[in-house]
């Protein structure tokens, strides 16, 4: 167990070290050092702090979800106001107002780790890659970015909509085709010029030019191919981190169990004032069930513990045992449920990090999951239905004046 | 920007060359350098001696025609068709699609592919495909179907459109109307848009305008080309930006087939007179385009015998339009005036909403394109590119006669011999019933 251990944190910190190239890639500067991250989890001090909430401005700002450069000491509220907006909720960011950071003990590098978390699992990762992307590679064409990705709700879905959409999408089309077309007639024209230029001029002053301009473009190739191989290396390995970063909520989350008490009194006046009442009187009935939560999160955590698949290892793990056929199988929905509802339960600052951890990986994987039942299920019955022939085939066998004609 | 023509059987062979010799005829009568130069890239190249020479490839089973063709094109001494752009047999196709399509097609795909990509290669820039072929016969329907299969397969980025010639309704063939509803069928899920010319109507304006009294294959060619290429010959749209358009197929298509399941186009071009009252006519834009606006919405293929009386339905009549009887409706126009005094002509008739669905505004459903060089002696001239209900009526008892031999299963053999089962008759018939109601749900 021991030894298991030791070789999950040093991949951990191999999967840390990959995020962190791979932020350091996509042209963030000021990534801290993956030993920073394990700070962080136990509350690494200011030091640490700072450097996370220069992360988090830098992200922010790049993905222009906060657009003003920010000054010394507001980047702070420049952060909390960015988390606000890609929808991040934490108690944290509610109590800057004089005390800059809520230094009073509850905050803590760990709230900045789950913001971060948070964002990644929304998908800013991708927003930094796609704009490097575009940077880099000067023969993509540029999409615009577009202006309303999510369809509204009060979108009409009558057929003549519907035919006009097909109209529009038809149209979009063919001007992607008639693009297409110019390209490749750019190209074969570019190819003609190069051709044709190329013997004359090796020593002419246009071809140091035009050897300056490969040599810029060697580079940008150098480090697009950087780039794609890094989030190709983390994407192979981001279970892991979405495991650790789950430990991290876990321990977040025993935190305020503790701590609540000696707060309370204050952070109650402040947030009545927002008209939270009723989050309050929820989350005093919520901490009055802490015992039990706890002993369904201890069936949970077991497997994160071994770490390897981690979260879905151990969920799968759990799903499959009462299928192969035990009577264990009412436990294994209690157990899956709990990780979805759980965040949902417990208002506390880190929940929103959690949800989306546990939102997302159950939902990617629940497909292959039910698969693999399936597959066990079939299996199940094949053997049943063999095993009954054959104890059919017996009994007939003992009758031994009866003719059975099969169907 | 270049179009590489395919012609594929008898017909095809033969509208394509008349085709080509119009176009030649009208770029180099033009005075306009700037246009000849941009309707010579179109559609020819240059050989070694200077000569222009089609971008076109010639198929068909039977040598006969495609010899002809060949001979009439060098005979002109303008153009000539490529030495080697063009593949034969010595047996025809017997007017049955299946044997087309299933034995002739793939046993000669390799060659015509050959052909083709050769003339793609000539090209700097390919604006897309055009294959001409009618869907009577065996070779030009069948083969041409599998032909157009093959190019959409090596060329899924191009535009390609398909030129059909149909039939008398009184029929030459038999089968004229399997051919059709098979062709057609296929058609549909490969070409980008389907340009029809119907033999009727074309042999009405030979006989009504033109005043031919024996009206042989050679005149309705004439006509067809006539309306063809002042479709296809250099114009300004709105997207060209005062040069001619580069990309007339890509264009088309854009302006008039970007809903899937409406691909068919009509035209009709006005005015139309015989040569030898052409010095006595004078023509006004007004008058051409109001006659042209009445043809459009009263279904009438050409300036005679116009019903008058067809008017858009208001606003208030369009959801029970049941009522607009004869009123036929478009779902996109593209309008081409071609000559003198062409940027004062006023179009703001084609751009009343009530000739359009309601699904399509009419900004989106009309373009025009214009060019102040006159189209084949013309002085001015104006066609009408249409995606409307126009051909609904002929497409629709065309479907009925062939699904009544159908039921009664005449002449199936002849076609399940060749792999052509009932099965795909079916659903070939299921497809274009589809299209039919589509174009009547059209208001």
């Amino acid at each position: 167990m021991q030894r298991s251990a030791a070789a999950v944190s040093v991949e951990v910190k191999q999967v840390i070290a990959a995020l962190c190239r791979l932020l350091t890639t996509s042209g963030l500067e000021s990534v801290p050092a993956p030993e920073q991250f394990r700070r962080a989890k136990f509350g690494g001090g200011p030091e640490v702090e700072n450097q996370f909430w220069q992360l988090l401005a830098t992200i922010l700002q790049k993905c222009s979800i906060v657009s003003c450069e920010a000054i010394a000491g507001e980047h702070r509220k420049l952060v909390a106001a960015g988390l606000w907006q890609t929808g991040y909720h934490a108690d944290w960011m509610y109590e800057q107002g004089g005390e800059e950071g809520g230094e009073g003990g509850r905050f803590s590098s760990k709230d900045l780790l789950l913001a971060l978390g948070w964002l990644l699992a929304s998908g800013t990762l991708e927003k930094l890659l796609t704009q490097r992307v575009e940077q880099l590679d000067k023969t993509l064409i540029l999409t615009p970015t577009p202006v309303n990705p999510q369809l509204s709700n009060g979108l009409p879905l009558d057929s003549a909509s519907l035919r006009r959409l097909q109209w529009l999408v038809g149209s979009l089309r063919h001007q992607g085709r008639t693009l297409l077309s110019m390209q490749e007639e750019r190209t074969r024209l570019l190819h003609a010029v190069s051709v044709a230029s190329l013997p004359s001029s090796v020593s002419s002053s246009s071809s140091d030019q035009s050897s300056t301009l490969l040599k810029k473009d060697c580079v940008c190739m150098q480090q697009l191919c950087d780039l794609l191989e890094a989030y190709l290396n983390w994407t192979q390995v981001e279970k892991v981190f979405w495991t650790w970063m789950d430990s991290v909520v876990d321990g977040h989350l025993t935190d305020p169990v503790v701590k609540k008490p000696v707060e309370a009194p204050n952070n109650r006046g402040r947030r009545c004032r927002h008209g939270n009442c009723g989050l309050e009187k929820l989350e005093d009935m919520l901490l009055t069930l802490p015992t039990r939560q706890k002993g369904q999160r201890r069936v949970r955590e077991a497997p994160e513990d071994r770490g390897e698949g981690g979260l879905l290892q151990g969920r799968s793990d759990s799903c499959l045992h009462p299928l192969s056929g035990s009577p264990r199988l009412p436990s294994c929905p209690l157990v899956y449920r709990l990780k979805t509802e759980r965040p949902v339960r417990y208002n506390s600052p880190g929940a929103h990090g959690g949800a989306n951890t546990a939102e997302e990986l159950p939902a990617s994987q629940a497909a292959e999951l039910l698969l693999q039942t399936e597959a066990l299920l079939l299996e199940r019955r094949d053997r049943q239905r063999l095993a009954n022939r054959m104890q059919l085939q017996e009994m007939i066998g003992r009758l031994d004046k009866l003719v059975l004609i099969p169907p | 920007m270049s179009i590489v023509t395919v012609q594929l059987g008898q017909c095809g062979n033969q509208v394509g060359q008349q085709l080509f010799d119009s176009l030649c005829c009208d770029a180099q009568d033009g005075q306009r350098k700037e246009r000849c130069t941009a309707s010579c890239e179109r559609f020819f190249h240059q050989n070694m001696h200077g000569d222009l020479v089609a971008r076109a490839v010639l198929i068909d089973m039977e040598p006969k025609v495609i010899n002809q063709s060949i001979s009439r094109a060098a005979k002109s001494g303008r153009w000539r068709y490529g030495e080697t752009s063009h593949f034969s047999q010595k047996q025809g196709s017997g007017n049955n699609w299946a044997n087309g399509f299933c034995v002739h097609g793939p046993g000669h795909t390799e060659v015509v592919e050959e052909l083709v990509r050769r003339e793609v290669e000539r090209c700097d820039r390919l604006s897309g495909l055009m294959a001409m072929m009618s869907v009577a016969g065996g070779t030009g329907s069948g083969v041409g179907t599998y032909v157009t299969q093959c190019l959409r397969d090596i060329y899924p980025k191009s535009f390609i459109l398909n030129h059909l010639t149909w039939p008398y309704g009184t029929g030459e063939v038999i089968v004229q109307n399997y051919n059709t509803v098979l062709t057609l069928a296929h058609l549909y899920k490969l070409s980008d848009a389907i340009l029809v010319h119907e033999n009727d109507t074309v042999h009405q304006i030979c006989s009504q305008l033109l005043n031919i009294q024996q009206i042989s294959f050679a005149d309705v060619n004439t006509v067809i080309a006539h309306q063809l290429g002042s479709v296809l010959q250099p114009a300004l749209t709105a997207e060209s930006h005062g040069v001619y358009s580069r990309n007339p197929l890509g264009e088309l298509v854009g302006a008039l087939c970007c809903h899937p399941e409406y691909k068919l186009l009509s035209v009709s071009t006005i005015p139309q007179v015989p040569s030898a009252s052409m010095a006595y006519s004078s023509f006004s834009w007004p008058s051409l385009l109001k006659h042209l606006r009445q043809m459009l919405i009263s279904n009438t293929k050409m300036e005679e015998g116009i019903d008058w009386q067809v008017r858009p339905p208001a606003a208030s009549e369009r959801s029970r339009s049941l009522t607009a009887g004869s009123f036929n409706t478009s779902l996109a126009n593209v309008l081409i005036l071609r000559g003198k005094d062409v940027y004062s002509a006023e179009t703001a008739g084609f751009e009343d909403p009530a000739l359009y669905t309601s699904w399509l505004s009419s900004e989106e459903a009309f373009s025009v394109w214009k060019s102040p060089v006159p189209f084949n002696k013309y002085e001015k001239s104006a066609t009408l590119v249409s995606n409307s209900q126009a051909l609904l009526s002929p497409l629709d008892s065309m479907v009925g006669r062939a699904w009544n031999m159908f039921a009664s299963r005449a002449y199936i053999h002849q076609y399940t011999k060749f792999g052509i089962s009932e099965e795909d008759f079916l659903d070939s018939f299921t497809s274009l019933e589809q299209v039919i109601s589509s174009y009547k749900q059209l208001r």
